[in-house]
């Protein structure tokens, strides 16, 4: 559980790139799509949420716009710039890579040779 | 209900600096927080429960309000700096020509004094021309109403600064006219009505500056 929430957590900024990919989008909204993607599990707080919009907008990766609704109060929309599309790509390449290393890392233990020289480093 | 959820992102916001970041950056979190509370309700929840779970989504904001206060006390002061030295050295020069341009019509007692004199002014309102056009504006450190009048205030102390230094001139070589014709042909009765010129002439100065400041 606190495993996949603090990756959630530590990929924010890759995750609200994806999603502004898919096209202008606010905080609820996207919030909403990683509660539904993640089975009803997950979802980010709010602080997390607009911390990571500022940076991300003062970065460049994404502008932001109040949209006119017709009812009700403001609702402010964030769009993806060319830099954060390239931006997107490189944090995604950077966890592709990570994961490859964890996942090195994690299946030693099925060879036993690893696992011994691994236990020998423990005992130093 | 809204009001209440309302109530407490002003409860949470209490200690942010008021400027136009902090009320978008509310009115934006409170706009989605509704839009939760709303769905929660959709799904059954009681208003109670869905105030609740709407409430504890949002999280600890302390960041985010470190960040707000950051740009509030970014300040930096133009005092005292070479450049604000700069531009009083050159109002003091400038000063000083107008008061000593009045000397070469009492050395050289004839046109040739006037011409001087004239020649000295013109260099001095030249001088407070350059100064405050090169004076460095004030910039709005954020986005609050205080920054917003001084950033106006700056901007019309600049052109007043310009017409200040032009009537003060009208008026001197007005007055250096009036004594030098007076003495010259004598028509004390007639030569006072420079006077009344000079204040037309001062009139059109100030409704070309008007003019100028409106646009």
């Amino acid at each position: 559980m606190s495993i996949a929430a603090d990756l959630i957590r530590g990929h924010t900024d890759t995750i609200i790139l994806a999603q502004l990919l898919g096209g202008d989008s606010y905080g609820y909204k996207i919030n909403k799509a990683i509660f539904e993607h993640t089975d009803n599990s997950y979802e980010l707080k709010e602080a997390t949420l607009y911390t990571a919009f500022r940076r991300l907008e003062e970065a460049g990766f994404i502008n932001s716009y109040w949209g006119d609704e017709n009812t009700g109060a403001r609702r402010r929309y964030y769009t993806i710039t060319q830099s954060g599309r390239t931006e997107y790509k490189r944090l995604k390449s950077e966890w592709e890579s990570a994961k490859t290393i964890i996942d090195g890392l994690i299946n030693l233990g099925s060879e036993q040779k690893l696992q011994n020289d691994f236990g020998k480093d423990e005992e130093q | 209900m809204n009001n209440k959820l309302r109530a407490y992102m002003d409860e949470l916001f209490s200690d942010a600096p008021v400027n136009r970041k902090t009320v978008e950056l509310k009115e934006e979190m409170l706009r989605n927080l509704t839009d939760k509370y709303n769905d929660l309700i959709t799904e059954g929840k009681t208003e109670e429960a869905a105030y609740n779970i709407a409430v504890a989504s949002v999280g600890d904001i302390s960041s985010l309000l470190e960040e707000l206060n950051r740009d509030k006390n970014t300040l930096s002061s133009y005092d005292n700096t070479p450049e604000k030295r700069k531009h009083a050295l050159l109002t003091a020069i400038s000063v000083s020509l107008y008061i000593l341009a009045i000397i070469p019509i009492f050395i050289l007692q004839d046109e040739r004094g006037l011409i001087a004199m004239f020649a000295i002014a013109a260099v001095a309102t030249a001088i407070i021309i350059y100064s405050s056009m090169t004076k460095p504006r004030y910039e709005k450190l954020d986005e609050t109403l205080v920054e917003d009048f001084k950033a106006w205030k700056a901007q019309s102390t600049e052109s007043n600064e310009l017409y200040k230094a032009i009537t003060s001139l009208l008026w001197t070589a007005t007055t250096v006219i009036y004594i030098v014709v007076s003495f010259k042909t004598g028509a004390w009765h007639i030569t006072w009505l420079i006077f009344l010129i000079a204040s037309a002439v001062g009139a059109v100065i100030k409704a070309v500056f008007d003019l100028l400041k409106k646009k």
